[in-house]
């Protein structure tokens, strides 16, 4: 049984970056599509601790993934707080009712 | 930290204070026009402060900011547009929601946000000023909440710019490990390495789509009709403005241009943008969507500085910045100044006959638009121009032939626009009838119209600005 090393780490990276950006593609719910968003920030963010660990030998990259944590948080607030308006307005959480604007 | 280092920060200091004070006032009494006039307050003594600064010699902040004459030219293109989108948002502001005062605080954290892109040194504190110039976009976005397509605007803006931030954040990782380190410059990045380019092609989605570049911008006329008229504007020039100084630095200090493969990519992108966005504003009737498109054009033409020589490109570029911001908060300016209080005064019907009912406002955006076209005598024609030099020396021929054919399709829109300005007003009653103009607005207005004729009939002395500032090398 091999070890774990930085190839396993970025396997898991690539494939919980690829279910994120699927579930943004093609979910329709907005609390779904922001748990794609959250799917791809933390696949970044083992990418940064794994490298920050094997390759780069330096903190560069496990402060990044601090400060993304944070910002992840910061935005997903923000989210919630205007799906909330959105549902009031729409009675639903389906991106596609807002559906105004064309051309 | 020196005194020395503080007094370089100074900008960034005095615009997170002002967010802070204008917070500070808001809890003990909650008026409108004491919040506007802090914030304007708070942006202008910013502006000064780069001003007055007398050291020009570049000066690292740790590792993450760099403060030097070009950062600071930017900077003060930045506070600018944001005490301009301050007080034209003020006039706006009034006739609509009953919620004005937190409108003031995010207006100068999304001025941070845009001031720590432009002073980046480092991908760290390139992606922090992305992150709450991002953030406080979402909420200004959807800040009247009871407009038609606001919340829609704000839900699409959100979902995309969390797409992109992720991927800038991913392409910044690989390019972590690729050399061990997330600041900018020499050594150069090892393009041969796959891992490098595919960090680069990552990062390069989160730049385009705040620039709007082509494959990246189908949020852009959605979210420009959707926001509040001042908030369009400053998405158009600040955010868009504060990345592109980021994109244009980075290029260089990280010498990507020596690379065959991102020239090309570049290039495709950039006539791709020119066409597309010139091609798809021909067809719309909607104001806010025709200057949405235009502005995609606009920083296709932008590409031509970043991909020309340093000498020629850097100055050509702060000069085309610095008319379109003028251009586009005016034009901005105006459609917010005729909006009503239920609807932004987005159709071409709100326009026909303007100049016999307002003037002002008809004139106003007579002298944006012809900017915009880069007709002679404004501000624009002296950016294209500086442009069109700065391609002809690095002979970037593909690039100025899209120029060229993109300027005639743009000046068949902008006409549409102002033919309907001046045509006779309808018989019946107006379409849109706005109350009088505060003065503030009107000020603003003003203020951009005699800097874009300025600049247009004499642009020695912004020329001579940009040569002691925008060009110094890094």
């Amino acid at each position: 049984m091999t070890p774990v090393g930085l190839q396993h780490y970025l396997v898991l990276a690539a494939v919980l970056f690829s279910a994120g950006l699927c579930t943004m593609v093609v979910k329709r719910n907005a609390i779904g599509i922001l748990i794609g968003a959250e799917l791809l920030l933390n696949a970044a963010n083992i990418n940064l601790l794994a490298f920050s660990k094997y390759s780069a030998g330096t903190l560069d990259g496990a402060i990044l993934a601090l400060f993304v944590i944070v910002l992840a948080a910061a935005e997903v607030a923000i989210a919630l707080a205007i799906f909330l308006n959105f549902y009031s307005r729409f009675a639903s959480v389906d991106v596609d009712r807002g559906d105004q604007m064309r051309g | 930290m020196t005194a020395l280092d503080l007094q370089a920060l100074l900008p960034l200091v005095l615009t997170t204070a002002t967010a802070i004070a204008v917070m500070i006032a808001v809890t003990i009494t909650r008026r409108h026009g004491l919040a506007a006039w802090l914030c304007a307050a708070g942006l202008a003594a910013a502006i000064a402060s780069i001003a007055s600064a007398r050291e020009c010699a570049p000066r690292h902040i740790s590792d993450l900011l760099v403060i030097d004459s070009f950062a600071r030219f930017y900077s003060g293109l930045i506070l600018a547009g944001s005490l301009v989108v301050a007080v034209l948002s003020y006039g706006y502001l009034k006739l609509r929601t009953d919620r004005h005062e937190e409108y003031y605080i995010l207006l100068p954290l999304a001025a941070v946000g845009s001031l720590v892109i432009v002073c980046s040194a480092n991908l760290l504190a390139f992606l922090l000023g992305l992150e709450l110039l991002s953030i406080c976009l979402f909420a200004l976005i959807a800040y009247r909440r009871t407009g038609r397509g606001d919340l829609e605007a704000a839900v699409k803006y959100l979902i995309l710019a969390g797409a992109s931030s992720a991927f800038a954040v991913f392409g910044a990782a690989l390019i972590y490990a690729d050399r061990g380190s997330l600041a900018f410059g020499p050594p150069g990045l090892a393009l041969s390495s796959p891992v490098a380019l595919a960090g680069i092609a990552a990062l390069l989605v989160g730049v385009g789509f705040k620039l709007a570049l082509v494959p990246f911008h189908f949020w852009t006329p959605d979210v420009y009709q959707g926001a509040p008229a001042p908030i369009a504007g400053f998405i158009a020039t600040v955010s868009k403005g504060a990345v592109f100084a980021l994109a244009l630095r980075y290029l260089s200090t990280e010498n990507l241009l020596a690379d065959g493969r991102i020239i090309w990519l570049l290039t495709a992108i950039a006539a791709a943008s020119m066409l597309a966005g010139n091609l798809l504003a021909l067809r719309q009737d909607n104001v806010k969507r025709m200057l949405a498109y235009s502005s995609i054009a606009h920083v296709g033409y932008l590409l031509i500085a970043l991909l020309a020589s340093a000498s020629l490109g850097r100055p050509a570029a702060a000069i085309y910045l610095t008319a379109y911001f003028l251009a586009s908060l005016g034009a901005f300016g105006v459609v917010g100044a005729l909006s009503q209080p239920t609807r932004d005064a987005d159709a071409l019907a709100d326009y026909r006959g303007l100049a016999w009912r307002r003037p002002f406002l008809a004139f106003t955006l007579t002298a944006m638009l012809l900017s915009l076209a880069g007709l002679p005598l404004t501000a624009g024609f002296v950016g294209k121009l500086s442009l069109v030099f700065s391609g002809v020396s690095s002979a970037l021929w593909l690039l100025l032939s899209a120029l060229v054919l993109g300027s005639v399709i743009s000046i068949f829109y902008y006409l549409r626009l102002l033919a309907a300005l001046f045509a006779t007003p309808p018989a019946s009653e107006p379409a849109i009838s706005s109350p009088n103009t505060p003065w503030p607005t009107t000020a603003a207005l003003l203020f951009l119209t005699v800097a874009l004729l300025a600049i247009g009939l004499w642009p020695a002395p912004l020329l001579d600005l940009i040569q002691k500032m925008a060009v110094a090398a890094w």
